[in-house]
């Protein structure tokens, strides 16, 4: 039994973690990078300690220097969260082997479904339907894999065999493009897990991407949550959630939560974890891997089902049983999440970093913001681009995709660009409200522009906006000319005098 | 004074009398118009109607950022105006492009060299920011000149990477 622990992540997850933890009355330990010195988790923690540099591998990734702090901290108990170390077997090995409990899976467990090879012969073997592809073959050259891609047939999927996330990932249509393509995932996965190995995959067409929440405990009990619709992505990154899913009846809920049930029992599952699946159009579905840690997505379905899934987690790490059984969860009502990212829809979802000068969160009825971010915090290039995450729940769908907009439209960051107005788009748009969409919806069918056609749109108060906010600023310029007169503070004119010259 | 706005398509004649007064297209508003939180989010009551966007100022205009739609906005006083439209107007094609990087990152691919031609759209360069790479292609066809940076260097926001003349 543990009563400190030790959070080996940033941002709105570590933020969340604490939260938790909080609850539970167990102490907090966080740790931090040279960037992140005034990052909420830091603020938040009971005791705080400095890992190095900004750069992950210089801070988050140094596994030995977490252990190090956990030891000399009296943390008994060292949680993940997503990304960094919370897939990586020899940290959660190290870990254990120091006599802290991981607040996560076996490390054993890890190691299975982390390569994606052993993790689909694994579950195909306890009768899992996976998709085809090179799976258990290992790493395979350019060339093997260019004589291969026509036997799977295109388009078909080049994934990184250590990745994740998206990254090292590319669609191929057909052979030409291939080398192309499988120098830049290599490339990519090179530099983003420090293995550039990747293997090929059928692309299944008009695929929605459903995953189920599983929590299993040291006793052999295993239940899942339900299922989180999250065909809504962009480059394979996720950018909107929801619970339950629009495409999924009670048959096949049941059979999908089954098979994933026995997809974690095939390695012994332990702790949280998702089981992702595709979903063709005809409901056929496919093991697609499995996420051996705390999902970005999770709270929808803590909102649907009342789990608190990372109380769940540590109840788990010290031993008791599931609080809940099989037969004891719902899902009630509907639940969205969108990503609130510090990117551009408007060029491209370039990433945008700053200083966040301001932020005005929504509230109210239904609404949940988790995020690590605060007026003052500066968005950083290091990290990943996520703000905060905005969840909206209530009765129905209908009535969520309503909250979600009136929530969208509350929520003020200034500072850095957001998705926000991508999310707010997504909102207005005719498919999604009927919820006919899959994976390829945002990048082949999807138009900023587009949506708001028929919608009232408001040409002649932007452009007063815009005459004032201009007209405003040539005063300020005339007013600085006349500087002998000025009557002003000598702060406020730097500043305007700064902003003529910049 | 008078200024003519362009939206897309459509110009407005908007004249700004005083703080609380504008007339638009001819009719006369009463308006109240606070920065709200800090620039660039503003806050504008017009005649009684609430309204709040972020107006960002930009390389050649303005964008307006209301209920989820942008809004590119030029703006445009009365003898400006006239000016232009006596000597035409318009961004002059040709001349040198400078690339800048859009925000910090390290440089991780420089697919093109000195002196070599591309086409609109090809790919200038690979810049890695907060975990995700991103492609920066040529915005025209041109020569590529002058690349400042190299393979494995951080580069700051606006800073210049290379030129296509």
């Amino acid at each position: 039994m543990f009563n400190k622990v030790l959070i080996a992540n940033r941002g709105e997850i570590a933020v969340r973690i604490l939260r938790a933890c909080r609850e539970l009355g167990l102490e907090t330990v966080a740790v931090y990078s040279d960037a992140d010195r005034k990052a909420l988790h830091v603020r938040y923690a009971d005791e705080a300690y400095l890992l190095g540099p900004a750069p992950s591998r210089d801070s988050y990734l140094r596994g030995d220097k977490i252990i190090e702090i956990a030891k000399k901290s009296g943390a008994s108990a060292i949680h993940p969260g997503y990304g960094f170390l919370a897939e990586r077997a020899d940290f959660a090995q190290a870990v254990i082997d120091e006599g802290i409990a991981f607040i996560g899976p076996k490390p054993s467990s890890i190691a299975a479904m982390g390569d994606k090879g052993v993790a689909r012969a694994t579950v195909t073997a306890a009768g899992v339907p996976v998709v085809p592809g090179t799976e258990a073959e290992g790493a395979l050259s350019d060339e093997d894999l260019l004589k291969i891609a026509p036997e799977i047939g295109f388009p078909l999927l080049i994934k990184a065999t250590a990745g994740g996330g998206g990254k090292g990932m590319r669609e191929v249509n057909y052979l030409e493009e291939m080398p192309e393509l499988l120098a830049s995932a290599r490339r990519e996965a090179e530099s983003a897990f420090g293995d550039g190995n990747v293997y090929l995959e059928k692309l299944v067409e008009g695929a929605r991407h459903i995953e189920f929440q599983i929590l299993a405990d040291t006793h052999g009990n295993v239940i899942h949550l339900g299922e989180r619709e999250c065909s809504l992505q962009r480059r394979h990154q996720k950018l909107l959630e929801e619970s339950p899913s629009p495409f999924v009846d009670e048959e096949l809920r049941q059979k999908m939560g089954e098979v994933a049930v026995r997809a974690a029992q095939s390695v012994e599952y332990v702790n949280a974890g998702t089981i992702e699946f595709l979903v063709d159009s005809e409901k056929n579905f496919y093991f697609l891997e499995m996420n051996t840690r705390l999902q970005v997505e999770h709270p929808i379905t803590e909102a649907v089902t009342g789990v608190d899934i990372v109380k769940e987690q540590i109840r788990i790490a010290r031993g008791r049983t599931l609080s809940h059984k099989q037969g004891e969860i719902q899902m009630n009502g509907w639940a969205i999440e969108c990503r609130v990212n510090a990117e551009d829809p408007y060029s491209n979802f370039m990433p945008s970093t700053g200083y966040i000068s301001h932020v005005l969160l929504p509230t109210g009825p239904g609404v949940r913001v988790d995020t690590g971010v605060y007026p003052g915090f500066e968005i950083s290039p290091y990290y990943d681009s996520l703000i905060s995450k905005l969840i909206v729940f209530g009765e129905t769908r209908a009535e969520v995709i309503l909250r979600m907009r009136r929530a969208l439209e509350e929520y003020k960051i200034v500072g850095v660009r957001t998705n926000i107005p991508f999310h707010q788009s997504m909102m207005d748009s005719h498919r999604f409200m009927a919820g006919q969409f899959d994976t390829q919806f945002v990048e082949k069918r999807f138009s900023m522009e587009k949506t708001r056609k028929g919608q009232e749109a408001h040409p002649h108060i932007a452009a007063i906006l815009a005459t004032l906010v201009a007209h405003q600023h040539t005063q300020r310029s005339a007013h600085v000319i006349q500087r002998n007169e000025r009557d002003t503070s000598n702060w406020k004119w730097m500043g305007r005098w700064e902003r003529i010259h910049r | 004074m008078k200024y003519i706005t362009t939206i897309g398509e459509r110009e407005f004649v908007i004249e700004v009398i005083d703080e609380e007064n504008i007339v638009v297209d001819g009719v006369a508003c009463k308006v109240n118009f606070e920065s709200v939180s800090g620039e660039p989010l503003y806050s504008m009551l017009i005649d009684g109607q609430s309204h709040e966007a972020y107006v960002y100022e930009d390389d050649d205009g303005w964008e307006v950022l209301l209920q989820g739609s942008l809004y590119p906005a030029t703006v445009v006083d009365e003898r400006e105006h006239r000016l232009r439209s006596a000597f035409g107007s318009g961004p002059v094609q040709g001349g040198e492009f400078y690339l800048k990087a859009p925000m910090p990152g390290l440089v991780v691919a420089i697919p093109v060299e000195d002196g070599q031609e591309v086409e609109e759209g090809d790919v200038l360069i690979i810049l890695e920011s907060m975990k995700m790479q991103n492609e920066l292609k040529s915005p025209r066809a041109g020569t590529i000149a002058r690349i400042r940076v190299g393979i494995g260097d951080n580069v700051e926001r606006r800073q210049t990477i290379l030129s296509v003349v």
